[in-house]
């Protein structure tokens, strides 16, 4: 099974060389077939590769032969594994979406643009997980930034083209931050792989310490605009909301994530736990994810359309991420990362669900979309499962992270923090809930709405169905998941 | 053989979600599908009761915590019978009454799905599983609140979901701490925290208050009770099952868990949990009874009056003596059996004439002789006047007052006594004899399938007054182990 070992590899390849194929291409059915078939080549892959991690144990991949100081390496353990396969099988499921219904919100010529970029941004975000190499992290960071204006953009509106602005700039400005940290410490230690960074930080950390805290801080605030850390999420409602239902999926669901996987990285793998446990930055993480559960959500409560409520959702459930590193214990980091799976799946299925509700009715406001639920039972049905998932109703993930941040943060000593969590929870029901509410009840919303008149086919709601099961078995298996992730924190 | 004890449970869930295709085929299928649902759930039921062997099971245990498990016991079997015999009377009223609210078919589908969730409430074997089901029961009655989907009923609805999900989110608080205290939240008579040393008594007695609180809203402790009032806005069916037995006793139900099951009397005792929580069960009782008095509508009366007997059933439940809960637990099912009759005549009222207030039913006792006849005995039943039911539950409720040597506690029964009769004898005197005399008389009491759930519940108000020892023996029996 030796061969195993190149997949990781593998699937960025063929994601990337598949990618400028597509341009090639006459017909746009072929472009969405190459891409979705990529994907699920890369998803078998990445199946394939953490069957070989559980049976093998974590191991490091030299790219090209090159030794590790000088080649770039790739290391691939149980959590990156897991993301790898996440974000592929999460992918796959949107493309499959994206497939029927793509049309309506990107122009006819600009398809195979888009999956281009879909296919390129994958890549990269797969590439952000694997590898081992800070410098080649950032080349990552900075794809991802530059291939997701370009499907924010795609829909070629006023909106799209300010929000995309607005994004690029931000991104830019956090990617520059993180070159600096990088700077600072590839100035220090004379690397670029975390390993060996990691092993000269043990030994000089006690003298630099003012210049490791620069470069830990450069490196969280840098990450934290990528992955909408709280105050710095300005650019994420307009961008996820003006984006295409796809899109924002992906963006919601993947995008910001393989960021935040790099800050566990960082902090807990180039800093390690004992380095980064004396750190202020992990009270600052602490405090903004703390504000990002509650803010984001009250931000939310104020929104009127239905893809900014869920976009700002996001900036909450990301709070609660940043939250679980910030506690700085094991079973914290476990629950961010356990959050990430979660909230992947979820958030995907709320903005397909709501995706399909504006693309069906042609309306994007909460007032108009009322007595939707008579008209779209099934997709309705859906988002209310992911919904209850994010106010916390037991079994689904978002309950298990809840609960565990909680006992975390029991451990880390920090009582009032529960107080913030189930706070966070009831203000997500109460965004999540009326527009349930006034789908599916209310004798003025139903008037003159047709049962079933505007559904989805069977068809159609089928990847949205998976993501919605996939939820309710990671809520189930939750248990086995967290205990993979544990042997990938060892 | 074990997982069949889930088929009460889960078979509800199955024909309710049937229902959606099938109550839609017309109004023959409709009754018959209704009436049979619940009659072969109710003998699914007694079936495995009947069954000897191992009443427990894990459905899902993932970890200590993450573990759905279904016990049957004696508490949760009485729970379970009282629900599902009221939820068949019910049934039948529901099926003429309804008819003039519409939606008949997604208010079954509900109804349905709601029985499986009271029983899964009653057999949950530890407070994980039991807080699934308390969630859950708030998501599924919440339909039948805002039923009429008026402004106003929407109004209510959020109210009632704020309230509930609220209590509920500072109960789940109470359970993450107790849950990294004890390891356990499994329900063992005695509680669980039996073999935990108590080296933190201020923390454990603001848990028990935090849990006290949470899922005090559901049983309409003051001052988390408004939800109950403006919920009644509901169809009449769902004020009387949900609002004086699913809902509000699955929050008292739920008390006793917690109290008996998780805590333990001993140690509320040592951390003095008792008493705090009864300064508020005091105010509950008598703020109940006066803000009863002065409602004008009917339903809104009685929903005060619900608030005002709870404060009774609780009461009971945190003396943490043998008498006084029994006397709670005795009125857990008078006070059932009591307010569903009193609701089912007011809404008897509200069908044949469209009455809701006071002022406009004078002299309807001579138009609906047999209706106003059960209202007035189930009314002297929940004063406590002899031989009912009522008094036989507040006698015990006295009695376990004394045993704790303190003279205020039958003191304030008494007042409320009073003040119950305060607010109900003038709806029996207004109907019976206020109004000019009229010569010819229009019977206007209710179609037979209303009429008879509200005589026969009537006849178990004075049989359980009479002959209370069967009851009274089996809640003796489930006491014992208790305190």
């Amino acid at each position: 099974m030796t061969y195993a070992k190149n997949f990781p590899l593998l699937m960025i390849l063929i994601l990337f060389i598949s990618a400028f194929i597509m341009p090639l291409m006459k017909k746009n059915i072929f472009v969405k077939g190459l891409s979705l078939f990529t994907m699920g080549i890369s998803m078998i892959l990445s199946i394939y590769t953490w069957i070989f991690i559980t049976k093998n144990g974590a191991y490091f991949y030299r790219v090209g032969h090159w030794d590790a100081p000088w080649g770039i390496e790739f290391k691939i353990g149980m959590i990156e594994a897991i993301m790898a396969m996440l974000f592929t099988m999460v992918a796959t499921l949107i493309l499959w979406y994206s497939v029927y219904s793509v049309e309506k919100e990107v122009k006819d010529n600009k398809v195979s643009f888009y999956y281009l970029l879909v296919n390129i941004l994958l890549g990269s975000l797969l590439g952000m997980v694997f590898s081992n190499d800070l410098f080649n992290c950032f080349v990552f960071i900075e794809v991802t930034t530059l291939a997701s204006c370009g499907i924010i953009v795609v829909k070629d509106k006023k909106e799209n083209i300010a929000a995309t602005l607005k994004y690029l700039i931000l991104s830019s400005l956090g990617s520059g931050l993180v070159l600096m940290g990088i700077a600072f410490l590839y100035d220090i230690t004379g690397n670029l792989n975390m390993t060996y960074i990691h092993k000269e930080i043990m030994n000089v950390h006690a003298v630099y310490k003012n210049t490791l805290h620069i470069a830990a801080g450069l490196c969280t605030v840098g990450i934290g605009i990528k992955s909408a850390m709280f105050p710095l999420h300005v650019w994420l409602p307009d961008a996820h909301s003006s984006a295409p239902a796809s899109s924002s999926a992906i963006l919601s669901a993947l995008v910001l994530k393989a960021p935040i996987l790099l800050l566990i990285k960082i902090l807990y793998g180039v800093f390690g736990f004992e380095i980064i446990r004396e750190f202020a930055i992990l009270n600052l993480i602490l405090i903004l994810g703390t504000m990002g559960m509650i803010m984001g959500s009250v931000l939310a409560i104020k929104q009127k359309e239905i893809k900014r409520v869920i976009a700002y959702s996001s900036v909450a459930q990301v709070g609660y991420i940043f939250f679980g590193i910030g506690l700085g214990n094991k079973l914290g980091l476990t629950m961010a990362i356990f959050h990430i799976i979660g909230h992947a799946v979820t958030k995907s299925a709320l903005f397909l669900a709501a995706g399909a509700m504006i693309e069906k009715s042609g309306k994007k406001k909460l007032s108009e979309l009322k007595g939707i639920g008579k008209e779209m039972p099934y997709t309705l049905g859906l988002f209310t499962i992911g919904a209850l998932s994010m106010v916390g109703i037991p079994i689904l993930p978002g309950f298990i992270s809840k609960w565990y941040l909680s006992l975390a943060s029991i451990d880390a000593g920090e009582f009032m923090l529960i107080g913030a969590i189930l706070m966070s929870s009831l203000l997500n029901a109460l965004y999540y809930f009326p527009i349930i509410v006034n789908g599916y009840f209310g004798e003025e919303n139903l008037a003159g709405k047709i049962y079933k008149s505007n559904e989805k086919s069977i068809k159609e709601l089928l990847p949205l169905m998976m993501l919605i099961i996939g939820m309710i078995a990671i809520g189930a298996g939750s248990n086995k998941i967290m205990d993979m992730i544990r042997i990938g924190l060892i | 053989m074990e997982p069949i004890i889930l088929i009460p449970i889960i078979l509800p869930f199955l024909l309710g979600i049937a229902g959606t295709k099938i109550l839609f085929k017309g109004e023959k299928i409709k009754t018959f599908y209704v009436i049979s649902a619940v009659t072969i759930n109710l003998l699914a039921l007694i079936g495995i009761l009947n069954i000897e062997g191992a009443k427990a099971f894990h459905l899902l245990k993932i970890n200590p915590f993450l573990d759905i498990y279904f016990k049957i016991d004696k508490l949760g079997i009485l729970f379970a019978l009282l629900a599902s015999i009221l939820w068949i009377f019910t049934t039948f009223y529901s099926l003429a009454y309804m008819k003039h609210e519409g939606k008949e078919e997604r208010f079954f589908v509900f109804f349905i799905l709601t029985l499986g969730i009271t029983l899964g409430i009653a057999f949950s074997g530890n407070l994980f599983t039991l807080y699934i089901f308390y969630e859950l029961l708030t998501l599924a009655t919440f339909p039948l609140v805002i039923h009429a989907g008026t402004k106003e009923a929407l109004y209510s609805g959020r109210k009632y979901l704020i309230y509930s999900l609220g209590g509920a989110t500072v109960a789940l608080l109470g359970m993450i701490l107790l849950f990294s205290i004890s390891n356990s939240l499994n329900f063992v008579e005695g509680g669980v925290l039996g073999t935990v040393n108590i080296d933190n008594p201020k923390l454990l007695l603001t848990i028990y208050m935090v849990m006290f609180l949470g899922f005090g809203v559901k049983a309409a402790i003051v001052p988390f009770h408004s939800w109950l009032p403006a919920a009644m806005v509901a169809p009449t069916p769902v004020s009387s099952l949900l609002h004086a037995v699913a809902v509000v006793k699955s929050g008292i139900f739920v008390l006793v868990r917690v109290c008996y099951f998780v805590f333990g009397a001993e140690t509320i005792r040592q951390i003095h949990g008792n008493i705090y929580t009864s300064v508020l069960v005091f105010i509950t009782i008598l703020l109940g009874s006066l803000l009863a008095l002065h409602q004008e509508n009917l339903k809104k009366r009685l929903a005060y009056s619900t608030i005002s007997q709870l404060g009774y059933i609780v009461l009971g439940i945190i003396l943490l003596n043998e008498n006084a809960l029994i006397g709670g637990l005795l009125h857990l099912v008078n006070h059932a059996v009591i307010k569903i009759t009193l609701f089912f005549c007011v809404g008897a009222i509200y069908f044949m004439t469209h009455k809701k207030n006071i002022n406009e039913i004078k002299g309807i006792g001579k138009q609906m002789p047999v209706t106003m006849t059960c209202f007035s005995i189930a009314s002297i039943s929940l004063i406590g006047i002899p031989p009912t039911n009522g008094f036989v539950s507040k006698w015990y409720l006295a009695l376990g007052g004394l045993t704790e040597n303190k003279i205020i506690f039958p003191i304030i029964l008494l007042l409320s006594a009073f003040l119950t009769a305060a607010y109900l004898l003038p709806i029996v005197v207004t109907a019976f004899f206020h109004g000019e005399e009229k010569k010819d008389i229009k019977k206007l009491d209710p179609p037979i399938k209303m009429l008879v759930p509200i005589i026969l519940l009537t006849g178990i108000t004075i049989f359980l007054g009479l002959f209370p020892n069967v009851l009274l023996h089996y809640i003796k029996s489930i006491v014992e182990n208790l305190v």
